[in-house]
């Protein structure tokens, strides 16, 4: 009798520790980033501790890619991934890194720019850990990552976040989130080192049009929108109207001079680039979206945004057909270069210009994974 | 046939009358303030326009009746913005009571109000309505962007008031009757 009981104990044993093996192995997978296949276009590469050392040997350092054309010009940085469970930010970034061909100037992309956010997910909001693009040969696999910076690189949150230096208080949870770190500090928590570092690169590389790319939810005010520092001002209604050409509608945003820590106000604040934060409209984002799976981040379909919308209850910006990610990535593409051109168009002694990349209708039509390279 | 013919230049003097008002009513002359109601940067896209309209226009995201001054057309942007309320520091509620302020002044100047709404579904519902209302109803006349308009919210309001609206389809169309409107 006491012999079975001891067949039990081990097999349960082996099971145990054969599941705790699995289950680190899927836990540490996270950590290790998808490969990504820059465009000819890439010239150099580096890392964002180049610029703090600080952050060297952590989960805050990521790589920086360089394209340079070798012919003088305007600076642009482009940013993914500052929210990595905006999906649309990211793989617009990944897009551009993979087809951009500079011809003017130079063109900086850090696609994981919260490289801590994509080693895991939000607590409680049953994201899915990934999803796949299908390339026409292949498919490729990308991550879905949390908002902020993961726990175990900064922990535990404060009741209530201040930011540094403005004071302003944020819910403690912010404490994580990159993007009301600006403009940053050497000394200060793990988020607030890399939030300096950026603002070390786009200082030392004397950025010009700088970029950070993300997703809100359909029932949030500002989504498919263009935020803008004040002193983007006119570059951002010739944009509006340049998208508007095109059949996109953009709502200007002005970036409000009392709401600290964000891109779109430090970055125009403590260096010297025009700086512009995108929105897309994305219900894997929302509250109201239901089963949360890999086909609501890459069809953007559901029931519950219709529903809502068509109850008028509350301002919901959401089409019938959804709003897929090719569509959302589309004009996050389509908005980079409309400032371009509205930057050149009103810098016409310090020009940036690119060629290789699709637009809007282009992902429309063909999907995201014609633009995706396969090794 | 005595009655019809006095019948007949009756309704032919009461038209010229008619016609007349209404042909003074949408003379808008220059110089021109634009304002916001709500603090959406749309007034921005619509202070693009007039300067590509060449007008004699000066913005002021926050004009007060003060500002009027020497003003003789007000065009008015309406659409809430709740970045644009925080990049400004005020409440919904006092950015009503400016706007308010605003309307009333120039009723009582005698200064035509134009409003644009170009700003579509994204300035339409929720707390926009509110500003689009008070402007449209106290409008002369009104350029909207179509899709601001799919409900017919301000093709209502223009036929109970009997105020003229020239509908576009984008906001690069607007410029052209915003400049034919002080020609």
């Amino acid at each position: 009798m006491i012999k079975k009981h001891h067949i039990s104990a081990f097999i349960i044993v082996v099971f145990t520790v054969l599941i705790a093996i699995i289950a680190s192995a899927e836990f540490r997978k996270q950590k290790i980033p998808e490969a990504l296949y820059p465009s000819k276009g890439l010239s150099s590469k580096g890392m964002l501790s180049d610029y703090f050392a600080g952050i060297k040997d952590t989960n805050g350092d990521t790589e920086v890619y360089f394209f340079d054309s070798g012919k003088p010009g305007a600076t642009v940085f482009l940013a993914g991934g500052t929210h990595p469970n905006e999906p649309a930010g990211y793989m617009a970034s990944v897009v551009i890194l993979e087809n951009l061909i500079p011809e003017k100037g130079r063109v900086i992309i850090i696609p994981r720019l919260n490289n801590s956010g994509f080693t895991c997910t939000d607590p409680m909001e049953a994201y899915p850990h990934g999803f796949t693009i299908e390339t026409g040969t292949t498919s490729r696999r990308f991550r879905f990552g949390s908002r902020g910076a993961n726990p175990l690189d900064q922990w535990p949150d404060p009741l209530v976040y201040v930011h540094k230096p403005s004071g302003q208080q944020y819910s403690g949870l912010e404490s994580r989130n990159l993007n009301r770190s600006y403009p940053g500090d050497p000394d200060g928590t793990f988020t607030e080192k890399v939030a300096f570092a950026i603002i070390q690169l786009l200082k030392e590389e004397n950025v010009d049009i700088a970029y950070d790319l993300h997703e809100a939810a359909p029932e949030i005010p500002i989504i498919n929108a263009i935020v803008y520092h004040e002193k983007a001002e006119d570059i951002t209604m010739y944009s509006i109207l340049e998208l508007e050409m095109e059949g996109l509608q953009y709502a200007p945003e002005l970036s409000p001079k009392n709401f600290h820590g964000l891109s779109h106000r430090e970055w125009g604040d403590y260096t010297q680039a025009y700086a512009f934060l995108m929105e897309t409209s994305s219900p894997v984002q929302g509250r109201l979206r239901g089963k949360t799976n890999e086909e609501l981040v890459l069809k953007g379909l559901s029931k519950n945004y219709k529903t809502a919308k068509e109850t008028e209850a509350l301002r919901i910006v959401y089409r019938d057909e959804g709003e897929p990610l090719e569509h959302r990535v589309g004009r996050h593409m389509s908005g980079f270069l409309a400032i371009i051109d509205s930057y050149n168009e009103l810098n016409p002694e310090k020009q940036v210009k690119v060629s290789g990349l699709p637009d809007h209708s282009d992902l429309v039509e063909n999907g995201i994974g014609k633009y995706l390279n396969n090794k | 046939m005595k009655k019809q013919t006095f019948k007949f230049i009756g309704l032919i003097a009461f038209s010229v009358i008619m016609f007349s008002f209404t042909f003074d009513s949408v003379q808008f002359e220059q110089p021109v303030l634009i304002t916001s109601a709500g603090q959406s940067a749309d007034v921005k896209l619509v202070k693009l326009l007039a300067s590509r309209q060449k007008l004699d226009a000066e913005t002021i995201l926050m004009a007060r009746p003060a500002d009027l001054g020497n003003i003789k057309t007000l065009i008015i942007v309406p659409g809430f913005s709740s970045k644009g309320l925080g990049a400004a520091g005020i409440s919904q509620k006092d950015e009503m009571k400016r706007v308010e302020a605003l309307v009333k002044a120039a009723n009582e100047s005698g200064i035509p109000i134009v409003m644009m709404h170009i700003g579509g579904k994204a300035r339409r519902g929720g707390q926009s309505d509110g500003f689009c209302r008070l402007i449209a109803e106290n409008s002369k006349t009104m350029i909207v962007v179509e899709q601001g308009n799919e409900d017919e919210f301000f093709t209502k309001i223009s036929e109970d008031k009997e105020i003229p609206m020239v509908s576009v389809e984008k906001i690069s169309q607007a410029a052209e009757p915003l400049g034919k409107l002080f020609k």
